[in-house]
Order: C-alpha cells, then sequence, then structure tokens
C-alpha cells in the first residue's frame, strides 16, 4: 500500500505521508495516512475550527435552546445554516443565530458586561425558551472572559432558566474534531446527571451522534418506537436540553457517529456503567443488523426483525432499481469524517458503485483504519486533502460523482464531475430503507442529469451537435441496460412522497411496555 | 471443508474488517479488552458453549459476538465440518489476526495517547 505523492503537493513533502493507495491484497498495516494534525503551513485545508465543530456540528442541532456565541458575528454568521439539521419545533435552532457581537472596545476592555446584556436580551427576545448554550470563540478565549461565572450570575438571577458553556475557541484542535471533543466533555462534565427522567419503557437507549440531518433522527425514532424502545436523549439531532441532562440513566448508548461522539459514550461507560454499542444506520443490511443488535440486547430481537422483513419488502425493488442503472459508476467518497466508513463498503454492496478514493477532512487515523478496511482495492485515501490535490485526485480517477462538502463540491463542478452533498445532503433524509432509496436516487439525478453532458461542451471550441434533441435521463442510464432489466416487472423507481417527514411526525405509537422484565423475574 | 486455515481466517477476517465496527475503538487498552471479550464470546459460542450475559456490558459484547457468531455460520458453511478442536483453533488465530490488525500492528499513532 504505497504512500501516494500529489504533483501539485511536491512542494510540501509532508504531505506524502496523508495519502495511500490501497494495494492488492494490503492491509491497514502496511501503509496509513497521517491524521488529526496540524494542516501544514501551504496546504489549503478544507477544515472547519475547533469552535465550529463544537457549536455547529454537534451543539446547535439541540432544538429547544439559544445558542449564542460569545465573539465576533462573523463567526456564527458566516457558518450559520451551512448544516440542514431541522427539528420538529419549527427549526427554532437553525432559524436563528445569536452573537455577542464582539468588537475592538470589547477586546480592550473586555466582553463580560456585553455578553450578559446579549443573554438577558436573547431571552427575553425569545420567552418561550429556557435552556441556552454559550460558545467561546478565539476572541473571547483570548482576552479572558469568564463565560461561566457571567452564565451563573444569570441563571442566579432567573432561576426558570439553565445556561451551558462551551469553551471551544477555534484554535483549540487542529480541526473541528477538536471542538467535537470538548463539547462531549463540557456536557457530560456540566449537564448530565442534573435531571432524573421519566422512565416509560423497559428497554431506554440514548441514540448518540446522530444529527438529523434533513430528518434521519425522526426516521429512526420511528423504528426505535415500533420496537417499544425509549429514546430517552438523542445527541444531539432533534434533541431537548434536559433529556441530554438525563443521558445517565439509558440502559444502553447507540453510537452512529463514532468521530463526533464517542467520547460521551465512553465517559458514560466509565462513570455510569452504561455500555457503548456502535451501529451503522446506513444502507439496508447494516441498518437491519444495527436494529437487530438493539434488539437482541433487550431481548426483543424479533421486533427488529418485523421491521426489517416489512421494510426490505417495501423498498427492496427500488433500490434495486437504482442498483441496475449505479452499478460500476465511481464514486469518490469525499465527506467530513464518519461517512467514509459509513458509506464506503454499502455504496458498494447494496448500489454496486466504486469507490475510488475515500478522504477525511477531519478524521482521525482511527476512521482511516474503518475506511480503508471497508473501501475495494485500488482505492486513494486522503486526509485532509488541498484544493489541487482534491483536482488532481478527479483527473486522474476520473469519478462519475463526488460525495463532498459544498466547497470541494463547487469546485469538483467547475471541471464537470457532479457532487451530492454528504454532510447536508440534498434530498434527504438518507437513513432508514426509504432514506437509502433516496440517497440512490439522489445519486442517479446527479450522475445522469443532462445538464452535466451539455455542461462538458465548451461552445467557444467544441461543435455543437444540432441533429440530436435533449437526452433523458432515463436515456442516458438505460442506453447500455439489457432489455429484461430494463423492462424489469419488479424494480420501479422511487415512489415516496416528497416530504417523507410529514406523516412520520404525525404517526403514532402504543405506550411502551414498563416492568414487564421485572414482573417477570 | 475447503482451503487452508489461513484461508478460512481470512474469511472471518475479511467479514470482521468490512462488517463490523467494535474492534476499532480509540485507544490500544480498548481495543485489546473489545478483540478479547467480542472475539472470545464468538469462540464460546461457536463452540456452544455458555456465555454469561449477567451484566449490561456482558451483553453489549454478547450482542455483537451473537451477530458474528450467526454470520460466520451462513457466510462459511465449511464451520459446520469443523471439529471443536478445529474451531477452537480456528477462532484463536483469528483472535491473534484482529489482534495484530488493530493493536500490534496498528499505525495508529493515536492508540496509545495517554489522553482519551
Ligand atoms: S477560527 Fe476563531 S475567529 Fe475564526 S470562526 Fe473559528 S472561532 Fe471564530
Amino acid at each position: 500500500m504505497p504512500y501516494h505523492e500529489f504533483k501539485c503537493s511536491r512542494c510540501i513533502p509532508e504531505r506524502k505521508q496523508h495519502a495511500v493507495f490501497k494495494g492488492k491484497g494490503e492491509t491497514i498495516t502496511d501503509a496509513l495516512p497521517l491524521g488529526y494534525l496540524n494542516t501544514i503551513p501551504g496546504s489549503i485545508s478544507e477544515r472547519g475550527c475547533a469552535y465550529c465543530g463544537a457549536k455547529h456540528v454537534i451543539g446547535t442541532p439541540m432544538k429547544d435552546v439559544i445558542h449564542l456565541s460569545h465573539g465576533p458575528i462573523g463567526c456564527t454568521y458566516d457558518t450559520w445554516q451551512t448544516k440542514r439539521y431541522i427539528s420538529d419545533n419549527d427549526n427554532f435552532q437553525i432559524k436563528y443565530t445569536f452573537a455577542t457581537d464582539m468588537k475592538e472596545k470589547h477586546i480592550v476592555f473586555g466582553a463580560e458586561k456585553q455578553l450578559k446584556q446579549c443573554i438577558v436580551e436573547a431571552f427575553k427576545a425569545c420567552p418561550h425558551i429556557k435552556r441556552m448554550s454559550i460558545y467561546q470563540t478565539c476572541a473571547s478565549a483570548l482576552i479572558g472572559d469568564d463565560i461561566e461565572a457571567i452564565a451563573q450570575e444569570v441563571m442566579d438571577e432567573m432561576p426558570d432558566v439553565d445556561i451551558f458553556v462551551c469553551n471551544s475557541p477555534g484554535f483549540g484542535g487542529p480541526s473541528q474534531s477538536g471542538g467535537h471533543h470538548k463539547i462531549n466533555i463540557a456536557w457530560i462534565n456540566q449537564k448530565v446527571g442534573t435531571v432524573e427522567p421519566d422512565l416509560l419503557s423497559d428497554y431506554v437507549i440514548n441514540y448518540v451522534g446522530e444529527y438529523n440531518i434533513q430528518g434521519d433522527q425522526e426516521v429512526m425514532i420511528d423504528f426505535f418506537n415500533r420496537m417499544g424502545v425509549q429514546v430517552l436523549a438523542t445527541f444531539t439531532g432533534n434533541g431537548r436540553y434536559d433529556d441530554l441532562r438525563a443521558m445517565h440513566k439509558a440502559h444502553l448508548n447507540v453510537l452512529e457517529c463514532a468521530r463526533s461522539a464517542e467520547y460521551i459514550c465512553n465517559e458514560l461507560r466509565k462513570r455510569y456503567g452504561t455500555p457503548r454499542l456502535d451501529i451503522d444506520g446506513f444502507g439496508f443490511e447494516p441498518l437491519g443488523s444495527s436494529l437487530r443488535k438493539v434488539g437482541l440486547f433487550f431481548g426483543i430481537e424479533d421486533r427488529a426483525q418485523a421491521i426489517i422483513d416489512e421494510e426490505t419488502a417495501r423498498w427492496k425493488p427500488e433500490l434495486d432499481w437504482y442498483k441496475a442503472r449505479l452499478t460500476g459508476r465511481k464514486v469518490c467518497l469525499w465527506p467530513g469524517g464518519s461517512k467514509l466508513w459509513h458509506w464506503a463498503h454499502v455504496i458498494h454492496d447494496e448500489m454496486g458503485m466504486d469507490v475510488v478514493s475515500v478522504y477525511t477532512k477531519f478524521g482521525h487515523q482511527g476512521d482511516m483504519e474503518k475506511g480503508i478496511s471497508r473501501c475495494e482495492e485500488g482505492a486513494l485515501a486522503i486526509d485532509d486533502p488541498n484544493e489541487l490535490e482534491g483536482l488532481e485526485a478527479m483527473e486522474t480517477l476520473t469519478p462519475d460523482i463526488i460525495f463532498t462538502g459544498k466547497r470541494p463540491g463547487e469546485v469538483a463542478k467547475k471541471i464537470r464531475v457532479p457532487y451530492l452533498n454528504a454532510h447536508a445532503y440534498h434530498n434527504g433524509p438518507w437513513k432508514g430503507w426509504e432514506g437509502w432509496v433516496r440517497f440512490a436516487r439522489d445519486i442517479y439525478n446527479a450522475v445522469y442529469s443532462p445538464i452535466h453532458r451539455l455542461a462538458l461542451l465548451d461552445i467557444g471550441k467544441d461543435e455543437i451537435p444540432t441533429d440530436k434533441g435533449f437526452e433523458t435521463q432515463r436515456m442516458l442510464s438505460d442506453a447500455d441496460l439489457p432489455d429484461e432489466v430494463r423492462n424489469d416487472p419488479v424494480l420501479r423507481e422511487y415512489t415516496g412522497k416528497y416530504n417523507c417527514l410529514k406523516d412520520l411526525r404525525k404517526k403514532t405509537y402504543p405506550p411502551f411496555e414498563r416492568n414487564v422484565l421485572a414482573e417477570a423475574v | 471443508m475447503s482451503g487452508s486455515m489461513q484461508d478460512k481466517i481470512a474469511q472471518l477476517e475479511n467479514y470482521i474488517m468490512k462488517k463490523c465496527l467494535w474492534q476499532f475503538h480509540s485507544r490500544t487498552w480498548d481495543r485489546k479488552r473489545q478483540n478479547e471479550r467480542i472475539l472470545g464470546m464468538t469462540r464460546q459460542l461457536l463452540l456452544g458453549e455458555p456465555v454469561s450475559t449477567e451484566t449490561p456490558e456482558e451483553r453489549c459484547y454478547w450482542v455483537d459476538a451473537v451477530t458474528m457468531a450467526e454470520a460466520f455460520k451462513v457466510r462459511c458453511p465449511w464451520l459446520a465440518d469443523m471439529s471443536r478442536e478445529e474451531i477452537a483453533g480456528l477462532m484463536d488465530g483469528l483472535y491473534e489476526r484482529i489482534d495484530f490488525l488493530t493493536v500490534t500492528g496498528s499505525l495508529n499513532q493515536e492508540l496509545n495517547d495517554q489522553h482519551y
């Protein structure tokens, strides 16, 4: 598994240790990219800062909370609404963004007074919200404002409010990952154990490392509800502040994104003895196996199996319609962290796509170990790539599509490579059986969009064909398909609704079972 | 029964590295514990020995072990033709191999970081 040197990065020799080709018969013990290191000077990274990782990835998905940045307005405003972590309370947490608007005078004279004013003003402006998270930024960290003291002062004066303080300034780590760590630890230190919850079921879990991107969490909660499993708290997508204070009372922590949230699971295991179960929520087979594991833990695996059977029967013909048309298409799987391993094997197994490259912006070497193990031989694994490396990789690997963030995605478009937003999605949710079909549909729509054919032509130099009409997606995707597949009576395109969450939010469930176990003993 | 012991271990290893996540906790001590407990329980299950699932911790290990034992049986029909001694040897070899891939041979520089 040789390390790979990008031509464009020859002037930054350290970069060679950050890219590796997965060779035939080789394993992660032959070569592994370096990871979670400071970005090398001269390499224009696509990473975010540690404040961003704490606030915009983990903190802000909490839905009933005023999220206040203590710093210059740009820290919060310029990153506002870059993620689609929706919620079922009218998206309060993404509709509004709050900052203390620090200016030069505050740097000179301190900004604690300003902070207190802002806290009080924000609570007054949103009288129905009684919870707040305050995020330190570089500026407020450097001048040493005591945010905890101010928060405590306000809590003493306004007994009905509760405030969480997250000290994770932008420089608190090589990337957003430093912020994930800091906010995990801050939450368990400050807040877990401060609320005693109502346990409604014999089977109680925390669902951890799930951020409700376009409704993923709501899809998963539906499965857990159908199994009679009470989700005490979701860390943090669509999660309630007070539920998250009660995390210590769950029987099991079900961990989805280990990259961003393993820390709190490890601490809950150490401090409260709650075991940690790592799962995959994407793809038919991995999701089914994950639900079954949760079922096995509580001895109710038959309930998981019933869901697996029902959902597979409903959605498999649709997934297979897309699989027939996506097989052999090449993809660069370039997300931020955990999706490189959540998706690497399953888009190959269940959609037939070939993963020609995996990369991570802020992952650690452990994420690369998982991702490289799961992808096929020949894939190029890159840690913290710069823009030129991304371009060079696309030019040499010629992918049909890339799954990545907005910044590299727009770069890809310039060289006519379609992209899907791996962080915020296109037409999600992408979790659940239906969600996985929606993902396949988004990939299909991107790969076969006729616009990309048109965009490939340069009216400055190419001859523009005038004898052909506009090509449709089906004309492009079905051109080489055998007749029996094209006309297969079982396979069909996605038949779900435009908004698949609407009905889910209206759904009711039978009451949970409580004390069945205790009575049985 | 088909293939050498090494081939058989490779098939099981392939399943674990592609489908499982439990072997990739973030520190050496953590990975060692995971490997020992989960592969140990899988071994007991394949040998038909009793497995203790008294504590939540044990039950959580058992969940991964039982899922894996079932998958091994489905994917590797040759397991049914193996004697108990052979299965024990197979699982010992697998344990050694997974320990190598994830701990002793791992190039992950964070594994021995003092901070969690
Ligand atoms: S690096 Fe510092 S100044 Fe820049 S956005 Fe992050 S917290 Fe704000």
